[in-house]
């Protein structure tokens, strides 16, 4: 009897997930081993800083699927163990527990790790990253004792915990050198409006200014700003960014450059190994260009692609790229690629928080952002997936009816 | 008891539903939506799978209801996930005409009621 083919995929996040699931609905009935460092089966990371954090849910609901899920689906879960070595040659991944697993296709989807700053007193206790179960857990502890939070950086995590810190009735101080929330992806135009929700939410906005140490005996107690400014405090979440976890590939002669570089179909450099989600660098065959993309979306979209590519049914993976973030009592929807814009255009009531952005590139729309104007998603995605050539002035204008124009310039 | 009138509840008038447009609607407390796809009606449940959210102020695209909160697809068809973040199927009901009046299942496909 021929042995069977081994599927291996490292990292049991979104990616990894998918990709098991994606290996089983096409067909493939080899071994399906899913890896992953953390102790808990795959779950939902996006709940982590809103849900999770305020207490409104717990680590039970998070979970994508019971643990029935992946026994039925003959998916072994090897949990709690990390990668330590990959030889391509001999087609093995070395384990943390001693354990050697030989594959016939391997999946890299073991995604990014967040960015800690060295600098003085940023290992004290009492300050927080934010990326896993076991991180918001320790998170959440903390925060139930504090009354001050200083919060480093003012990105989707940073502002996130922002919110829920004072959905708890913490004190927050967000600091971050960027002009406004979130600019550097949502662009200064829907920043402000970010910068003002919070504001109007009782948040102490230090922008333009850098956290330059951190002090406490054992304990962290204060902050310190790069103009001398001495923030009191209990409690600190850094979020400044993740760098993805692609040393296991580039120690294994994998082509790397910041991520994973993978084609269309998820191939990496290596015969037979494939990478998706935070981890991977990939060409977007439409776009003609590279990306990487950090959001739950395409993790889960791309380790579905390279789950059905494993199993022998390549498909060319070219999405139009979306998240979303809520913050209090808002949700914001984005799609487009990440590729920065020569012109944003603002449409509806910025004041009344409810407004949308959307993003060109020589008068084409390359991206969308919607804050509470959720009857604009659709046609939004349709204008920014035909990168339309749309006049500024008809995008800004209230009488104009986006899903005509999304059906006149995008086609059915 | 399949067949019985009880399985079925009346929403409203067939010709009073505009195609694309969403209508919510409850039964035994819980919200549901009704919409029209070309000729053919579908009806589902109005919450989102993934987060609270009613779908009644969603949006309807091709077969495909979508969740305003972010973004999570539905095929009305089947109820199966076309857009993540959702990863749990939306319940769908059984649609059928009589009398120019639409009635909904008051069970989710694929449940027996018994």
């Amino acid at each position: 009897m021929a042995r069977r083919p081994v599927s291996v995929l490292l990292g049991a996040g979104v990616a990894g997930h998918f990709a098991a699931d994606a290996l089983r609905q096409a067909g493939f009935d080899g071994q399906v081993l899913l890896i992953g460092a953390e102790p808990v089966r795959p779950y939902d990371r996006p709940s982590l800083s809103k849900g999770f954090l305020q207490g409104q849910k717990e680590a039970d609901a998070l979970f994508f699927r019971p643990e029935a899920f992946y026994r039925e689906r003959d998916i072994e879960l090897l949990l709690g163990r990390r990668a330590v070595a990959l030889d391509v040659a001999a087609r093995r991944v070395a384990l943390d527990s001693g354990e050697s697993v030989r594959y016939d296709k391997l999946l890299i989807a073991t995604g990014a790790g967040p960015i800690r700053p060295r600098l003085p007193g940023f290992d004290l206790s009492g300050v927080h990253v934010l990326r896993s179960l076991a991180d918001a857990t320790a998170l959440r502890e903390d925060l139930a004792a504090a009354e001050r939070v200083v919060i480093v950086g003012a990105g989707f995590i940073g502002c996130e915990v922002a919110a829920s810190a004072r959905a708890l009735g913490r004190a927050v101080t967000l600091v971050d050198l960027l002009t406004a929330p979130m600019g550097h992806v949502l662009g200064d135009e829907l920043a402000a409006v970010y910068a003002e929700l919070h504001r109007a939410h009782g948040v102490d906005l230090r922008m333009g200014r850098r956290v330059v140490e951190l002090r406490g005996q054992g304990r962290v107690e204060e902050a310190v700003l790069d103009d001398g400014t001495r923030l009191v405090c209990d409690v600190v979440v850094v979020g400044v960014g993740v760098r993805p976890e692609a040393g296991l590939a580039a120690d294994a002669g994998l082509a790397v450059d910041r991520g994973i570089l993978v084609d269309e179909h998820g191939a990496t450099s290596a015969l037979d190994v494939y990478a998706a989600g935070d981890v991977a660098y990939w060409w977007h065959p439409t776009l003609g260009r590279r990306l990487m993309v950090e959001h739950f979306d395409h993790a889960g979209m791309q380790g579905a692609a390279v789950g059905r590519a494993m199993a022998g049914q390549p498909e060319s993976y070219a999405p139009v790229p979306s998240f979303w973030t809520d913050q209090y009592d808002t949700t914001l929807q984005y799609y487009g690629y990440p590729i920065g814009w020569d012109q944003v255009v603002l449409r509806g009531e910025p004041s009344a928080f409810a407004v949308s952005a959307f993003y060109l590139v020589g008068g084409r729309v390359v991206a969308a952002a919607m804050l509470n104007r959720p009857k604009e998603h659709r046609a939004a995605r349709r204008l920014v997936a035909a990168r339309a050539a749309v006049e500024p002035a008809v995008l800004a204008d209230p009488d104009t009816d986006l899903r005509a124009l999304a059906k006149q310039l995008a086609g059915e | 008891m399949p067949g019985s009138s009880d399985d079925y509840v009346r929403v409203m008038p067939v010709d009073e539903i505009a195609e694309a447009e969403i209508y919510e609607f409850e039964v035994d407390g819980e919200p549901r939506i009704l919409t029209r796809v070309g000729d053919e009606i579908f009806a589902c449940d109005g919450i989102c799978t993934h987060e609270y959210a009613e779908l009644a102020e969603g949006e309807i695209e091709d077969h495909v209801v979508y969740c305003p909160l972010h973004g999570s697809g539905f095929d009305l068809r089947t109820g199966a996930v076309t857009s993540l973040p959702a990863v749990t199927p939306l319940p769908i009901y059984d649609v059928k005409i009589e009398g120019g009046q639409v009635f909904v299942s008051r069970r989710p496909r694929g449940e027996s009621g018994a």
